[in-house]
């Protein structure tokens, strides 16, 4: 199964990575059903373990590492079948190059759309299942005994009759010299000692004490800091400015132009920033200055009149509607979204003739590699891609127009590592912003109360076709913009769903925490509610009357209503302040996910108390790290209700810092509550499904306390 | 040249006195651990201690800093081990991304000097440091813990 050349090649880059030393066994492994591509000379091997003298095995990681867990949970499925403690792994990030392109049969890698356990769980098996074969066998040749006769302890190869024992850190250079085993079999999923368990943060020291390296943290010889100021207007571009003005400030070394702006390159950042702020520039502030996104609003809102192209169609959801004997209608509209990462846009680039090398917080290596290549005009393997710890991710971090800036730059000083780093402003202002979106629901009912049908008409523009036009099945459908709204579990006898496309060019958009799901589950999950009310009955008992051919969507809902102890009805507290729950259910990315929210108002001010949430991600590889990703996915979905919007006026971004900007703080943090449902389903994704659930529960609540529809968010433009 | 003492340690660094002393511990001392969020003393990624004192570095100029004991969190271990938050943290598995934890920790290591066993209620309300992957309940989780074992060493 193994190719010579390709193993070199995976080998030289490993060691180049990896700074592993001598004697480092290295594992390549083709993956079912690229031997036809090995045979064409385009091998795709993978390799992702390395075991040195003293039993460190260095795993190379695909994926990369911005909170989800990544560094855990993969690892440790590959140290399940390795027979390794987690304590012997060392976890590094693989570089870029067709070896780790391990996703969708071997055809692309990056970490986004809650993909990477769930797309690699079976090659990390392999992987390690693989490794420990071959370092049986090198112990059995060297003990001339049949490999059938060894087993393993975590690190160790034993011989069961003699009691011989050998050291994986033993055995790894001879293990090294044999031909790779195929088909090697797996372990019975009762004896697993890592998948299924709440294994430990393999980054949690690290990030205790302040070691953890992020890419601002970045240090090289001779490093330069760099500034940038872009186009306040999306599409300008820099007109003229005046670099004699701020050359002889103290430390500035150069002031250059960037794709839509300018860069002040200075000894320390500071000093960059500073002379950029008295810079003198103009923009050009091109065809878009007029934008804004009251304007927007109102074109999606006279779109949603229109006829779209059609996304879903059962039965005859027109005649249904006209024979109806009681008909609702909810407009809703959800606005741009800011991913706010913590650690704000920066990038690390070092270009040399014949060498580039980009240390960049990133979710694809490929994409940094051939950005890289683009700028430089260097081949990808002339690229070195290092990703560190990411400071937060949440989609942003797919698009490359920080690593551009700093290749740029580093084109125009050859020679000199130079580090851009965005203000909190220039993050906040040129974000690639989750679309404004809006949404027609309507729905009919018969005599009896029962729904006969469902009419969605959205509009807007989604992430996948403006930058992903290639993953369109038909250019005219994105589901980006509407995937949560259409195609539900509910039994509803007719339903249509139509799409408008409207495009919101010049704005960037991008992929936001959970993508079309997070603006679309709160359309359908708040619509639904107000279908139960219409109909006069109970939001859980409404669901689970249409979900009685869906069981596992069922179980789910009775689960977090369960673990609420649900309330119909609103009460009062012992201090008289009003309480009520609200509910929602969503899948998204292969995950069921129920929350019910219990939100209090008191004197106008809204307290979200606590959150029950149940999931049903197939099966939990690590429950603790399911359970941490279901809170984090229900703070950020919070904070977006709450008070998170992105505005335009006059082609420009409104908010500029968390002043404007505000994000969950933790005085409003509720209680959550997660319980974790493993229903032997194949598996789904962590990262993203508990973010969509939370606008509705939270809005549905507030309608039973307040009697008030809340039809666009954020809440803080309410008065309750 | 202007001398800083950061963690017990006395720093050469060649700064102007109005650079944010964040930048100064990050890019002139190299110490990393203390990060950069908003600039406008909201987030608190850059919290340290002056004098004991909780400080955003971001709000606080380089020069103010003269003559003060600076804490950052590579100066919050000791010799005899990790402080009992970063223990704590380690114990909770509360980090996600990280970014801003060395500044939580921070902070909870001033909330803590100044009150040894506060009530969740205080904690929710003295920690003011935004974490954007939405780690606070375990954040207070490991508060509380650390309290408790401080006050069982003390």
């Amino acid at each position: 199964m193994s190719t010579l050349s390709n193993l070199s090649m995976t080998r030289r880059q490993f060691l180049g990575t990896a700074a592993a030393g001598a004697g480092v066994f290295v594992l390549g492994i083709s993956l079912p059903g690229c031997a036809k591509v090995d045979e064409q000379g385009e091998g795709v091997i993978n390799a992702f373990i390395g075991i040195d003298e003293n039993g460190v095995v260095t795993f190379q990681n695909p994926f990369i590492e911005m909170g989800q867990g990544t560094y855990t949970s993969i690892p440790a499925i590959m140290a399940e079948e390795l027979d390794a403690d987690m304590a012997m792994l060392k976890v590094v990030q693989a570089p870029h190059g067709p070896e780790y392109r391990i996703m969708f049969n071997n055809t692309t890698r990056f970490t986004g759309g809650s993909f990477s356990v769930r797309s690699s769980y079976m090659t990390m098996r392999k992987a390690g299942a693989t490794a420990r074969a071959m370092l049986i066998e090198a112990a059995a040749g060297t003990w001339r005994v049949p490999p059938g006769e060894c087993t393993t302890e975590p690190g160790v190869v034993i011989h069961r009759e003699s009691g011989k024992k050998m050291t994986y850190g033993e055995l790894a250079p001879l293990a090294a010299k044999l031909d790779i085993p195929a088909d090697v079999p797996l372990k019975d999923d009762a004896s697993f000692r890592l998948i299924g368990k709440p294994i430990k943060r393999t980054d949690n020291r690290v990030k205790a004490t302040g070691e953890a390296e992020f890419g601002i943290d970045i240090k090289a010889d001779g490093l330069l800091y760099a500034a940038v100021k872009q186009s306040p207007v999306f599409g300008g571009s820099v007109q003229s400015y005046d670099q004699d003005a701020v050359l002889k400030m103290p430390g500035v070394v150069a002031v250059e132009e960037i794709p839509n702006g300018v860069a002040v390159i200075a000894d320390q950042y500071w000093r960059a920033k500073k002379a950029l702020e008295q810079l003198p520039v103009t923009f050009d502030e091109g065809d878009n200055a007029d934008f804004s996104s009251k304007s927007y609003l109102e074109k999606l809102k006279a779109a949603l009149n229109e006829s779209g192209v059609r996304v879903e169609n059962v039965g005859d959801a027109d005649k249904a509607l006209s024979e109806a004997a009681k008909t609702i209608e909810a407009v809703y509209h959800a606005p741009f979204l800011a991913h706010q990462t913590m650690e704000p846009m920066n990038c690390t680039a070092l270009v040399t003739k014949d060498h580039c090398k980009v240390w960049a917080p990133n979710q694809g290596a490929d994409f940094v590699a051939k950005v890289a290549a683009e700028i430089t005009g260097l081949k990808l393997d002339a690229i070195e891609v290092i990703t560190p710890f990411l400071g937060g991710g949440f989609g942003r971090r797919f698009i490359m127009d920080y690593t551009a800036q700093a290749v740029t730059l580093a084109k125009k000083l050859p020679g000199k590592p130079i580090k851009v780093i965005w203000t909190r402003e220039e993050d906040t202002q040129h974000d690639h912003y989750r679309p404004m979106t809006a949404a027609k629901y309507r729905a009919g009912f018969d005599a009896q109360g029962n729904p006969l049908a469902i009419q969605i008409t959205t509009a807007g523009e989604g992430p996948s076709g403006r930058l992903n036009p290639e993953f369109l099945k038909d250019p005219t459908i994105d589901e980006s913009i509407f995937e949560g709204g259409p195609h539900q579990p509910y039994a509803i006898p007719n339903k249509r769903a139509e799409l408008v496309n409207v495009t919101v060019k010049p704005v960037p958009i991008g992929y936001w925490r959970s993508v079309g799901n997070s603006q679309n589950a709160f359309f359908k999950e708040s619509f639904i509610d107000e279908m139960a009310h219409a109909a006069g009955a109970d939001p859980v008992e409404f669901r689970r009357n249409l979900l009685t051919e869906q069981p596992r969507f069922k179980k789910v809902l009775d689960t977090a209503a369960g673990m609420a102890n649900w309330k119909s009805e609103a009460w009062k507290d012992e201090n008289g302040i009003k309480h009520a729950m609200g509910v929602a259910l969503h899948e998204s990315f292969g995950s069921i996910v129920a929350q019910v929210a219990e939100v209090a108002v008191d004197d106008g001010d809204i307290r979200v108390v606590r959150v029950w949430c149940a999931v049903d991600c197939g099966f939990a590889v690590n429950p603790a790290i399911v359970k941490m990703q279901m809170e984090s996915g229900i703070v950020y979905g919070l904070s977006a209700a709450w008070s998170e919007e992105i505005t335009l006026e006059k082609g420009r971004v409104t908010q500029s810092n968390f002043h404007d900007y505000p994000i969950l703080r933790p005085d409003q943090m509720p209680a959550v509550d997660v319980e974790i449902i493993n229903s032997g389903e194949p598996l789904g994704g962590i990262g993203e499904p508990g973010t969509p659930p939370i606008a509705p529960a939270v809005c549905n609540a507030l309608f039973k306390l307040t009697g008030q529809r809340v039809r666009s968010l954020p809440l803080s433009k309410y008065t309750f | 040249m202007t001398t800083l003492m950061i963690n017990g340690k006395q720093y050469e660094l060649d700064a102007e006195d109005d650079m944010p002393l964040l930048w100064a511990i990050r890019d002139i001392a190299g110490l990393t651990g203390t990060k950069f969020g908003c600039g406008i003393g909201m987030c608190g990624a850059c919290s340290i201690h002056l004098d004991g004192e909780l400080v955003r570095s971001c709000m606080m100029p380089f020069g103010a800093a003269k003559d003060k004991a600076i804490t950052t969190i590579e100066g919050l271990a000791s010799e005899e081990g990790l402080h009992p938050l970063q223990q704590a943290w380690i114990d909770k598995d509360v980090s996600q991304c990280g970014y801003c934890q060395p500044g939580q920790i921070m902070a909870a290591a001033a909330l803590l000097r100044e009150n040894p066993n506060p009530s969740e209620d205080e904690i929710r309300t003295k920690m003011t440091n935004y974490c954007r992957c939405g780690t606070y309940l375990q954040i207070f989780e490991a508060v509380k813990q650390a309290a408790q074992l401080q006050g069982e060493q003390s």
